[in-house]
C-alpha cells in the first residue's frame, strides 16, 4: 500500500513526463480502476481527449485495460469489485487501472540503461533506449528508429541480433494482452456482498489478477524473434487466436461502446507483435546489486564474489521475488571461478564464506544445496536505514535503544531496556516516549503488582508500520527534491549575467540529481525489493 | 574471613584450606563498593595420587553472602521496636515511609520521630531506591539493597557508575581492536589480568558490555569460523570482532538529505509556507545561502 506522498510523487512524475494526460492519470490512481464513461465524468475532459489520454498512458505501460463482467447497474465511485450490479444478463466492462510500479520506474531508466551498458554493450543499451522512451515498439518501429539514428546504416540483421540478445537476457518482454477478460470465479447465483467477501479472503485484488491475466506464458514472453517474416505471420495467428474471445465479447456490447472507447479497444488490440522493456529483471538487478555492495561492505570483497556468483547460478525457481537462491557447491565454485578475483578461491574458504553468510544447506538427490536469503540481506540494509536516520535525528542513546528494540523484535519492558543500553532510567524514558510520539515506537502498559509499581511500561518496533511512514517520507523527499530540480533549473536560466551564481546554481543541480537517484535506491529498498 | 572458611569448608569437601592473598579495595572512592578477591587452594584427598588444586575467586559484596542474625537491641520505645521489626522484616527491599504509616498505623510525625531515632542510633539507614529517588527507603544497616532497589553491579548510590562504565567499555573495546576478534571469556580475563580495576569483573558483566558495544557498532557479533582472523577461536563459537574503520551507524541515504531529519517534515508541501522552495535547511545544504 502507498501513502499519500507516493501518490503525489507519481503525480508529479507524471505532469513532468507527459504535461496534460496527468489528470486522467491522476483520476486512475486516486479513485481506483475506472471505466472509460467514468473517467469522462470524473476528469471532465472531452471523450477524446481522455481516449488519447488512455492511449499515450498505455503506450507507456502506465495503464493497464481489463474487462469483467458487469451486471446491470453500476456504481462509480465504488472500486471495480463493487461494480457487480444486482441481476440482470452479465456483460464485460472495460476498466483502466494506473500501474503504480510501472510510472514510479519512470525515474530509474537512466540506471536500467546502465546495467544494460555494463552488461551487453552500447548498441544493446542504445536499442533499450528506444523502448524507455517509447514504451511500446514493434519490431519494425524498432528498426526504423535504429536507422533513423544512424543516418540509414544499420543492418536490419545487426539490429535483430541485437534486440534477440535482450530479448533472451530477459531485458525485453512481449507486451501483455491488451484487455484481458476476467472470468467470473463461479457461476452460482452469489450476490455481489458473497463475491467481494470471497475475493477478499483471497490476497489477490482483482488489479492483480488483471496483471496475472495479461501476462503473456513464459515461454512467449521471452522468446525472441528467429527469423523475421515467418515470425510476424506466426504471431498474428496467435493473437488472433488469443483475440477472438474479446471480439465475440466485445460484439455483444458493441451497441453500448462509444466510439472513442472502440478506437481504444483497436489500438490496445492490435495484432502486431508488441515489445516492452521488462522492468521485472531491472529491479532484479538493482536488487542483486544492492545485497552484493551490502555483503561487500559487512563482510569483505572475497564474500561478495560468492554472493554474486550465488545469485549468478541458482537456479531460476525463485528468480520472480528473488527472496533466497539456491545453488550446489559445484556451481558456486565453477561460477566463482569465472569472476575476477575469484580464481584463487579454494573450495574451503568459499566454504567458509557461505557459512558465514548464514547459508542454509539442505541435501537433495543431486547433492547438497546452498540457500542463502536475499530478504535477510534486505531487511539488514532497510534496519541501517532507518538506524542510521534514527541516529541523526535523534542521537546516540536513541540510537543503541533502538537497535536493541529491532534486535529484539518483541515488547521489551522498560527496565530492561534502560539496563541493556546503560542508561539511567529516566533517560531511557525520556527517549523511549519522545520515539513513540514520532511513531517510531509501539508502547504497551501493563498493570502489575510488581515491587510497589503497578504500571509497567512494555516497548517494541513495529516495522510494518513504521516502515511505511519511512516510504511515505521517502517520496515526500523524492518529490520535494524534484520540485527544487525544477526551481534551480528555471533560476539557472534567469542567471545569465551572473557568473557566479550559475555555478552555484550548477553545482546545487548536481548535488540535487545524485541525492534524487540515492533516494529512489533508498525507496526501492522499502518499496520494489 | 570466617565467612569464606566457612563457604569452602561447605561446598568443597577439602583437608585444608590455604588463604593465600586478601584485598580489600574501593573502587573510586564508592564506599559501597568494599570487595574481597581470596585465592583458596584446596588439597584433595591426600591417598589419591594427585592433589587438586583449585583457585577460587570470590567477590564478596559487604554484608552480602549470608543471611545477617538479627543484632542484640537495646530496649526500645514501643514505636521504634515496631518500627524496626518492620523494616528489619523487609529484608534486602527495604520499606517505603508511606508503606510504613500504612502497616504499623502510627501517625505522621510518631513515625518520623522514630525513624531519626533508630537512625541515630545507628539500626537504620536510608537508601536510594533508583526507580524513584524521591521516594525514601529505610533498611536496616544489616542489609544490602537488592537489585530491584540499587539497579544492580552497574549503580552506585542510585545512579549509573558511568565512569566506571566507560572506562571498562573502551578497555574492552581496545583489547578485541588489538586482536581482531575474541570470546567474552577472553575479554573478561584480559580485564581482570590487567589490574586496571580494584573489582574483578565477571563473565555475565563482560557479556552485558559487550552487547551494548554491538548495540553501538562499536564491534559485532560472530560465529567462529575457524579460520582467517577467527583461528584461534573455536570453530562455532560465539565471539565478538572489531569493527574499526566501518564503525559506528552507516550513513543511510534518506539521513544524509535535509527532509530525511526534518522536523517540520508534516508541514512541508510544495505550495504551503514551508515548501522546498522556501526551506532554508536547503538554501544551506545546496550552499545557496548566500
Amino acid at each position: 500500500m502507498v501513502g499519500q506522498q507516493g501518490i503525489r510523487y507519481t503525480i508529479s512524475l507524471i505532469a513532468a513526463h507527459f504535461g496534460d494526460v496527468v489528470a486522467v492519470c491522476e483520476c486512475l490512481i486516486r479513485r481506483g480502476s475506472l471505466c472509460f464513461m467514468d473517467v469522462v465524468r470524473f476528469t471532465e475532459l472531452h471523450q477524446g481527449q481522455v481516449k488519447d489520454c488512455l492511449l499515450v498512458l498505455i503506450q507507456h505501460n502506465c495503464v493497464q485495460a481489463f474487462s469483467i463482467p458487469k451486471t446491470g447497474l453500476s456504481i462509480p465511485q465504488h472500486p471495480p469489485p463493487l461494480r457487480i450490479g444486482m441481476g440482470g444478463a452479465t456483460m464485460p466492462v472495460t476498466l483502466y487501472m494506473a500501474i503504480f510500479d510501472n510510472i514510479i520506474h519512470r525515474m530509474r531508466f537512466s540506471k536500467f540503461l546502465q546495467i544494460v551498458k555494463e552488461h551487453l554493450g552500447n548498441q544493446c543499451a542504445e536499442l533499450l533506449e528506444g523502448f524507455l522512451q517509447h514504451g511500446r515498439l514493434t519490431f519494425e518501429l524498432l528498426y526504423d528508429r535504429a536507422s533513423g539514428l544512424s543516418g540509414g546504416k544499420a543492418k536490419r540483421d545487426d539490429v535483430l541480433a541485437t534486440f534477440n540478445k535482450l530479448v533472451h537476457a530477459h531485458y525485453l518482454e512481449r507486451c501483455p494482452k491488451g484487455d484481458p477478460f476476467l472470468e467470473p470465479k463461479d457461476n452460482d447465483d452469489v450476490s455481489s456482498v458473497r463475491k467481494r467477501t470471497r475475493s477478499g479472503e483471497e490476497t489477490s485484488t482483482i488489479e492483480q489478477e488483471a496483471i496475472i491475466a495479461a501476462a503473456p506464458l513464459d515461454a512467449d514472453r521471452f522468446s525472441g524473434i528467429l527469423d523475421l517474416m515467418m515470425d510476424t505471420e506466426a504471431d498474428i495467428k496467435h493473437i488472433k487466436n488469443d483475440s477472438s474471445l474479446e471480439v465475440s465479447a466485445g460484439n455483444k456490447r458493441k451497441h453500448e461502446v462509444l466510439e472513442a472507447e472502440e478506437e481504444i479497444q483497436n489500438t490496445i488490440n492490435t495484432i502486431d507483435v508488441l515489445w516492452r522493456a521488462n522492468y521485472e529483471k531491472f529491479v532484479q538487478c538493482l536488487k542483486k546489486k544492492t545485497c552484493v555492495a551490502n555483503v561487500r561492505s559487512r563482510f569483505g570483497l572475497d564474500a561478495a564474489i560468492v554472493l554474486e556468483a550465488m545469485i549468478g547460478s541458482s537456479d531460476r525457481q525463485n528468480a520472480r521475488t528473488m527472496n533466497s537462491v539456491s545453488s550446489s557447491m559445484s556451481s558456486i565454485i565453477e561460477s566463482v571461478r569465472g569472476k575476477p578475483g575469484g580464481i584463487s578461491m579454494t573450495l574451503e574458504h568459499v566454504r567458509t564464506i557461505l557459512e558465514q553468510l548464514g547459508c542454509q544447506v539442505c541435501t537433495e538427490e543431486t547433492g547438497a544445496l546452498y540457500t542463502v536469503g536475499l530478504k535477510d540481506i534486505i531487511e539488514n540494509c532497510q534496519n541501517d536505514e532507518v538506524e542510521s536516520l534514527v541516529f541523526k535525528k535523534y542521537g546516540k542513546e536513541s540510537y543503541r535503544i533502538f537497535r536493541l528494540l529491532i534486535k529484539m523484535g518483541r515488547l521489551v519492558p522498560m527496565d530492561q531496556i534502560s539496563d541493556k543500553t546503560f542508561l539511567e532510567k529516566k533517560e531511557a524514558q525520556k527517549i523511549l516516549c519522545k520515539l513513540w510520539k514520532d511513531d517510531y515506537l509501539d508502547m504497551e502498559k501493563v498493570n502489575l503488582n510488581v515491587g510497589g509499581r503497578s504500571e509497567v511500561f512494555l516497548w517494541k518496533v513495529n516495522r510494518k508500520v513504521l516502515w511505511e511512514l519511512v516510504l511515505n517520507d521517502m517520496f515526500h523527499t523524492a518529490l520535494n527534491i524534484s520540485q527544487k530540480i525544477a526551481q534551480v533549473a528555471e533560476e539557472f536560466l534567469l542567471s545569465n549575467t551572473d557568473v557566479q551564481k550559475a555555478e552555484r546554481l550548477r553545482r546545487a543541480r548536481i548535488i540535487l540529481e545524485s541525492s534524487l537517484l540515492k533516494m529512489d535506491d533508498a525507496i526501492m529498498l522499502f518499496h520494489d525489493f | 574471613m570466617e565467612d569464606i572458611k566457612k563457604l569452602s569448608k561447605s561446598s568443597i569437601n577439602c583437608v585444608s584450606v590455604d588463604v593465600a592473598s586478601l584485598s580489600l579495595g574501593e573502587l573510586h572512592g564508592h564506599r559501597s563498593r568494599y570487595l574481597a578477591t581470596v585465592s583458596v587452594s584446596v588439597s584433595g584427598d591426600r591417598s589419591r595420587s594427585s592433589s587438586l588444586a583449585i583457585n577460587i575467586s570470590v567477590i564478596i559484596m559487604s554484608g552480602t553472602g549470608k543471611l545477617p542474625q538479627k543484632r542484640k537491641l537495646p530496649t526500645l520505645p514501643e514505636n521504634e521496636k515496631k518500627l524496626y521489626d518492620l523494616i528489619w522484616s523487609k529484608e534486602t527491599l527495604g520499606i517505603w515511609t508511606a508503606d510504613m504509616k500504612k502497616e504499623t498505623g502510627l501517625a505522621n510525625n510518631a513515625v518520623t520521630k522514630a525513624l531519626k531515632s533508630l537512625q541515630s542510633k545507628g539500626l537504620i539507614k536510608d537508601v536510594v531506591n533508583i526507580h524513584n529517588k524521591a521516594k525514601k527507603i529505610y533498611m536496616a544497616v544489616e542489609f544490602e539493597p537488592s537489585e530491584e532497589i540499587s539497579g544492580g553491579t552497574w549503580y552506585s548510590e542510585g545512579s549509573l557508575d558511568l565512569e566506571f562504565i566507560t572506562i571498562l567499555r573502551e578497555q574492552c573495546r581496545r583489547y578485541v581492536e588489538r586482536l581482531k576478534v575474541a570470546t567474552a571469556e577472553n575479554v573478561c580475563q584480559f580485564i581482570n589480568d590487567s589490574g586496571i580495576f580494584k573489582i574483578v569483573c565477571d563473565l555475565p558483566q563482560i557479556k552485558e558490555i559487550m552487547s551494548a558495544m554491538v548495540l553501538d557498532k562499536e564491534i559485532e557479533e560472530s560465529i567462529s569460523s575457524g579460520v582467517g582472523d577467527f583461528f584461534n577461536i573455536q570453530a562455532g563459537r560465539k565471539c565478538y570482532r572489531s569493527l574499526k574503520g566501518r564503525d559506528g551507524p552507516k550513513e543511510g541515504f534518506f539521513s544524509s538529505v535535509p527532509c530525511g531529519v526534518c522536523p517540520r517534515i508534516n508541514e512541508c508541501s510544495p505550495d504551503g509556507i514551508i515548501s522546498p522552495n522556501t526551506c532554508v535547511y536547503y538554501q544551506k545544504w545546496l550552499g545557496l545561502d548566500y
